[in-house]
């Protein structure tokens, strides 16, 4: 059972509190604060990500995410399986950002009234109730410049009354009765690469996670089946709910009513063979002596399928006891932040056969820092975009409409990013 | 002309005012816009109380609307507004649904303290139960519900009452919410609810059950016997049900399960062993296909005893089958509720199919990989080859948050096989690079545990640690000279070799707990070393002076050791181990002067009374500081132990016979355990679990029955008939039976038919129900095609006798289409007989639904 609800600045004051079962005091949220600090000064490169999921108070047990700097924390009395706690706060910023477009501070102060009625309705006395976006707004409307029109100039009971949907969907994820005069509906394959890559070049490990994005605006009931070229490839995946998984099990095809508007689905997991498939390579040199050390790192295209890597950037976090650096590099920007110690080189687009993007330098540490700082590994994030590229090679085959009798226009992009991607120096 | 005058002047007139109404509207709206951002409702001081009270009291929506909105801010603000309860109150029966939305959540809030004024709103949630449009109706019952009143019981009990037959399955669902909270409410209601949820069990819309079965745990989660009819048909239903009703259904059917099948396992069968890798075909064909999962069925457990794998009883494995595909859910409690429940019920040889789901959730938030990580861990301390062909995804990352990478780490050492563990050997050196000091330590513990696991390869790790041992970093040095120990005392056969590999270091290792360490496996081992270890000693008492605290202690053990070896014949050991202890003598530490003293005594032979104290104490300081971690305890106590074995009450005893005994028996190798060691004993994906201790309210499964309970109990499927409301599937876009055939043309769902009957065919007694299930649900689809047939059905429902002479009717109708031979209907007939036996309890079923 989920009791409580506060959510939770970055300086840690309650924006927004909901109590769903019974109320739970606000002190709460005193004790939980200072648990954090605690643990924060617990170690100098210990940070609010590092503060444990489930803290314990003697009375509670302080449930909490932290995401894009808000806290939502879910302090609880009894036994309830964790995972389901965090599955649900996690849903609340994902709803939000559907309604709203972000999530902050701001925003929700903005849309409080909004917010107030959709956790109410996103639970009921401590079990989730809706928790479909579609289905959320036929009962809370979403803040639109219509919305917003219609309230001003002047037509405010009947309309909302007559608003009020009288029939809701036999599918809990999509609305009854939409209607769209252009019917179309977007497919975005974006395949996030995770690596991470040893000092020689060599992966250690490398994977691709994909997801399917879409984005229906199809009027009715439209029932879609949606057909691979190559479904074997995939290792792993979990579906929105809408999909049938007995068509996956047995045709490898994805059989589902979408719901209207954006929607994530699938997602899966294609197991990549080392080497070959590294879209990039990134040869880090770093030597350090006594007092400080030099760097060397060269970037050069391996295998992008002749398209340009986009977006290179590469993040060298350095040693807390780094005092200065200084750099040079031949395409891009560096900066160097000397607060947090990252070196963040921002390489921009490669393209094949131009010279390869290299950054050296050298940075010293503060006089009398002990000998572990000569031995340090470290680590460069690599971060790269790559547009009309699918690592896996996912191709869609098809897809096919049934129960609605119009030819909706469908179309399919495909984009590759870095996701965890990581090399040892 | 007049008249054109005066049109002319009405006509302005008119135009004034009109232009003055309009303008009045939009000074009006532009208000209202300039409001459109609510973030200034949040800002309240005392004068605009008074605007709130007047606010609500306005003819216009609007400005109640912004009173509401205000009285909103502050409760989310955790303001107490409860004195404006009156004003609201007044509002509830306003025609605009937006301002009841707004007064619904204010009610709800304060109903508690101002019951009274509350009971005024009943009445409009009463006549609201019969709104035409669903979702007031909804609304109406979950405030009504809400409002925590106990004298409002029966009334709360009367709408859900209504609301359980409403046409619309969103109604349904608010309805079944609404059961707990009248339980709540009012305990003594309990017989009415119990009532209602049986009826609500029958349920047959995906959209409702799930909170029918949420009701189910809240209120009477031991009533385990209302769920035999509906077994099946819950597991149908699990693939449709939506994600948190499937996380509750799970949950009700582990518990259902764990009570009502035998353990699959055999009751004598340690889980523990990995499986031979040839069972995974078995296990695949045992459910690649809808056909052949019931075929290995047998009637009796006679003679599946034999075979373990044929033991699983039907409808346990019809459950795992039908709870598999949800391991594709996006919601990842439901992913981890299906693991608990293959952890927990299913054989050792189908646990592999939950490896992969719970890695692939590692992709996501950080939080949830906290709960997945830590639930791993308690499984693979159980079943580590369910993830050992993922350890690549356990790498540690140097973005990863603290306890995700410990947790990562001891995943590693616990999955570690032969065939992985140069690659995770590989890994974990890598990690000792970090500039984490607890990592690293970390990290050289794991590789220390991975050795002691693996005995194969206990000697690179060794190698590993040694080279370790040379690092500049002195917790690198300190952590890995223990690490060394540790594997040293399991593996004697390698400790001469590593021994003398590691004192040729013994100068430039500085770090106390590392050189303590050295001294105490030389001086253990010191029979092995006769030229290593005399030459230690000398080192070691030249720089006496400069030792810490641990080391001196075990320099004196180390000498004391020696001369117990050699007896007294060695001039050299005699002298320096002499010349330590005078040292020792006059050093600060008393524990140091006290160890001497002891240790002078014991050697050289001085019988005083009170040895056995000194012996006990001195044996715990020496193995207290021995180690940084507590890990040794069964060192100290095998010591301890071997020490008083021997009889002192022989008051003639001299104790130096015995010194070698004392000094150099062999001491137990210490057991490593896992930091989080414990955790498997909660169940998986419980909060206990992931703290490691029992949260308040964590119930333990309940352990499997010795006697198998009767299976015919779940039988009773067939005779069960919904009534038709409850049979508008919602799951039109889903998976079910209906919505299968919906999809396929005619021939498939003939075919699925056809398919059904052929495998049921020839299973007698516990069998029988599963087939008349699929017929009723075959049936029950027909129905909802034409509601005529479902009211008459309702009719014959309520008229006991007619219905019990019906349902026995259509049962034989159902068996008649199957073609079965004699001896199946004798046991038709006997069936039958206990379904009569049963159908009391439907009974009352159908006198609690008038």
């Amino acid at each position: 059972m989920i009791e409580s609800l506060f959510v939770l600045s970055p300086t840690g004051k309650v924006i927004i509190e909901k109590h769903w079962h019974e109320l739970i005091p606000r002190r709460v949220v005193d004790y939980f604060n200072d648990q954090v600090t605690k643990s924060m000064a617990a170690g100098e490169d210990v940070t609010r990500e590092d503060v444990l999921p489930i803290l314990s108070s003697p009375t509670y047990q302080l449930i909490n995410i932290y995401r894009d700097g808000l806290t939502y924390l879910s302090p609880v009395t009894k036994e309830v399986d964790p995972m389901m706690v965090f599955e649900f706060l996690h849903r609340i910023p994902d709803i939000m950002q559907e309604y709203f477009g972000q999530v902050s501070e701001t925003i929700i102060k903005e849309n409080f009234v909004t917010v107030y009625q959709l956790l109410d309705e996103m639970m009921d006395d401590g079990y989730p109730l809706t928790t479909e976006p579609n289905a959320l707004k036929e009962i809370v409307p979403a803040p639109n410049i219509l919305n917003k029109v219609v309230n001003t100039l002047g037509a405010t009971t009947s309309v909302s009354t007559k608003k009020m949907p009288s029939g809701m969907s036999n599918l809990p994820w999509r609305k009854a009765g939409v209607k769209y005069t252009r019917n179309e509906i977007l497919f975005d394959i974006v395949e996030e690469m995770d690596a991470i890559v040893d000092s020689t070049g060599k992966a250690v490990s490398c994977e691709a996670h994909g997801t399917i994005q879409a984005n229906s605006r199809l009027s009715g009931m439209p029932d879609l089946t949606l057909a691979f070229v190559n479904p074997r490839l995939v290792d792993d995946c979990s579906f929105h709910p809408s999909v049938r998984f007995n068509k996956w099990e047995a045709d490898k095809v994805l059989s589902f009513v979408p719901p209207d508007g954006h929607f994530r689905l699938m997602s899966y997991r294609v197991n990549l063979p080392s080497q070959q498939n590294l879209p990039i390579q990134v040869k880090p040199s770093i030597n350090i002596g006594a007092n400080g050390g030099k760097f060397d790192i060269s970037v050069s295209l391996r295998n992008s399928s002749g398209n340009p890597v986009e977006n290179v950037v590469l993040t060298l976090p350095l040693h807390k006891s780094t005092s200065s650096l200084t750099a040079h590099c031949n395409v891009g920007q560096y900066m160097f932040d000397p607060v947090g110690k990252v070196l963040r080189w921002d390489v921009g687009k490669i393209v094949q056969r131009e010279r390869a993007p290299v950054i050296s330098g050298s940075f010293g540490f503060v006089a009398g820092s002990s000998d572990t700082v000569s031995n340090a590994g470290y680590n460069i994030g690599v971060e790269f975009l790559i547009h009309s590229h699918s690592l896996s090679g996912l191709k869609v085959a098809k897809l096919k409409l049934f129960n609605e009798s119009y030819e909706p226009y469908k179309a399919v992009r495909t984009m590759t990013k870095a996701g965890r991607y990581q090399v040892r120096a | 002309m007049y008249n054109m005058d005066a049109y002319l002047k009405s006509l302005t007139s008119n135009a004034v005012k009109l232009s003055k109404k309009v303008q009045d509207g939009i000074a009006e709206n532009t208000r209202e816009f300039r409001f459109e951002n609510q973030a200034h409702f949040l800002e309240t001081n005392e004068d605009k109380m008074r605007e709130i009270r007047q606010n609500l009291d306005s003819r216009y929506e609007k400005e109640k609307l912004d009173g509401l909105k205000r009285l909103i801010a502050m409760i989310s603000k955790g303001r107490d507004v409860s004195e404006f309860f009156p004003d609201v109150v007044k509002n509830v029966a306003s025609n605009s649904l937006e301002v009841r939305k707004l007064v619904y959540i204010y009610i709800l809030r304060y109903a508690e303290q101002e019951q009274d004024l509350a009971l005024l709103s009943i009445n409009t949630f009463q006549k609201d139960l019969s709104d035409k449009n669903q979702l007031i109706r909804a609304m109406a019952l979950r405030v009504m519900s809400g409002i925590r009143v106990p004298v409002i019981s029966p009334i709360v009990i009367l709408g859900i009452k209504k609301c359980v037959t409403d046409l619309s399955p969103y109604v349904r669902k608010i309805a079944a919410h609404a059961i707990p909270k009248c339980y709540q409410l009012d305990p003594a209601q309990k017989d009415a609810l119990l009532d209602i949820i049986t009826t609500m069990l029958g349920d047959n819309s995906t959209f409702t059950i799930g909170s029918v079965l949420m009701a189910f745990n809240q209120v009477c989660p031991d009533r385990l016997d209302m769920i035999h009819p509906q077994f099946r048909k819950l597991c149908k239903m699990l693939v449709d049900m939506d994600e948190w009703g499937q996380i509750t259904a799970l949950d009700l059917l582990l518990r259902y399960s764990r009570t009502q099948f035998l353990n699959p396992q055999g009751r004598s069968a340690a889980p523990v062993t990995r499986p031979v890798k040839k069972t995974k075909p078995v296990a695949k064909s045992f459910y690649s296909d809808d056909d052949s999962d019931v075929s290995h069925h047998s009637s009796d457990s006679e003679d599946s005893s034999e075979d373990e794998n044929h033991a699983v009883d039907p409808d346990l494995a019809f459950l795992l089958k039908c709870a598999l595909p949800l391991l594709q859910s996006r919601n990842s409690q439901v992913v981890l509720s299906v693991a608990k429940l293959y952890s927990h019920l299913a054989p050792a040889e189908d646990a592999y199919k939950i490896g992969r789901p719970l890695v692939r959730l590692l992709r996501t938030h950080r939080e949830i990989q906290y709960v997945v990580l830590s639930n791993i861990v308690a499984i693979a301390s159980q079943r580590p080859y369910v993830f050992d062909p993922f350890y690549q995804h356990f790498f540690v990352r140097s973005t990863d948050p603290v306890f995700i990478r410990n947790l990562k780490l001891e995943i590693l050492t616990l999955i570690a096989t032969e065939g992985n563990i140069t690659f995770v050997l590989r890994e974990l050196q890598e990690y000792v690079k970090s500039s984490n000091k607890d990592f690293v330590t970390q990290a050289i513990q794991a590789i220390g545990r991975c050795a002691s696991n693996i005995p194969e390869m206990a000697e690179s790790c060794l190698g590993g640690l040694l080279q370790l041992s040379y690092s500049k970093s002195e917790p690198v040095v300190a952590e890995s000279v223990v690490a060394i120990r540790r594997l040293l005392q399991q593996r004697p056969q390698d400790a001469v070799v590593m021994i003398t590999q590691l004192t040729k270091a013994l100068d430039e290792i500085t770090e106390p707990l590392a050189r303590a360490n050295m001294f105490w496996l030389v001086g253990q081992f010191c029979s092995q070393l006769p030229l290593v270890a005399p030459d230690v000693l000398r080192k070691a008492a030249k720089s006496f002076c400069s030792e810490s605290e641990s080391s001196k202690l075990q320099i004196l053990t180390l000498g004391g050791k020696l001369v117990a070896q050699d007896g007294t014949s060695s001039k050299t050991i005699n002298l320096l181990f002499q010349y330590v202890l005078n040292m020792a003598r006059y050093d600060l530490s008393y524990n140091v002067r006290d160890r001497a003293r002891f240790l002078k005594g014991l050697v050289y032979g001085q019988q005083k009374a009170g040895q056995e104290n000194v012996e006990l104490d001195s044996s715990e300081n020496e193995n207290g500081l021995l180690d940084s971690n507590n890990n040794d305890s069964s060192e100290l106590e095998s010591e301890s132990l071997q020490g008083g074995g021997f009889e002192y009450s022989d008051k003639e005893l001299n104790l130096s016979e015995h010194v070698r005994k004392i000094l150099l028996s062999e001491k137990e190798a210490p057991i490593q355990e896992n930091p989080s060691h414990g955790r498997e004993q909660y169940m998986v994906g419980s909060m206990s679990l992931v703290l490691n201790r029992s949260v308040s309210g964590y119930e333990p499964l309940p352990d499997w029955p010795t006697v198998q309970p009767d299976p015919s109990v779940r039988r009773m499927a067939a005779t069960m008939e919904a009534p038709g409301y409850m049979n508008d599937r919602t799951g039109f876009g889903s998976d079910s039976v209906y919505a299968q055939s919906r999809q396929q043309n005619s021939s498939s769902s003939s075919n699925s038919n056809t398919a059904g009957s052929r495998t049921y065919d020839g299973q007698s007694g516990a069998y029988r129900g599963a087939q008349t299930l699929d017929k009723f649900l075959e049936s029950s689809e027909e129905e909802t095609d034409s509601s005529e047939e479902d009211s008459e059905e309702e009719d014959s429902d309520e008229e006991e006798a007619d219905s019990d002479e019906e349902e026995e009717s259509s049962e034989e109708e159902s068996e008649e289409d199957g073609d079965e031979d004699d001896e199946e209907e004798e046991e038709e007939e006997a069936s039958s007989s206990e379904e009569e036996a049963i159908l009391p309890a439907k009974s009352t079923r159908s006198n609690g639904r008038r």
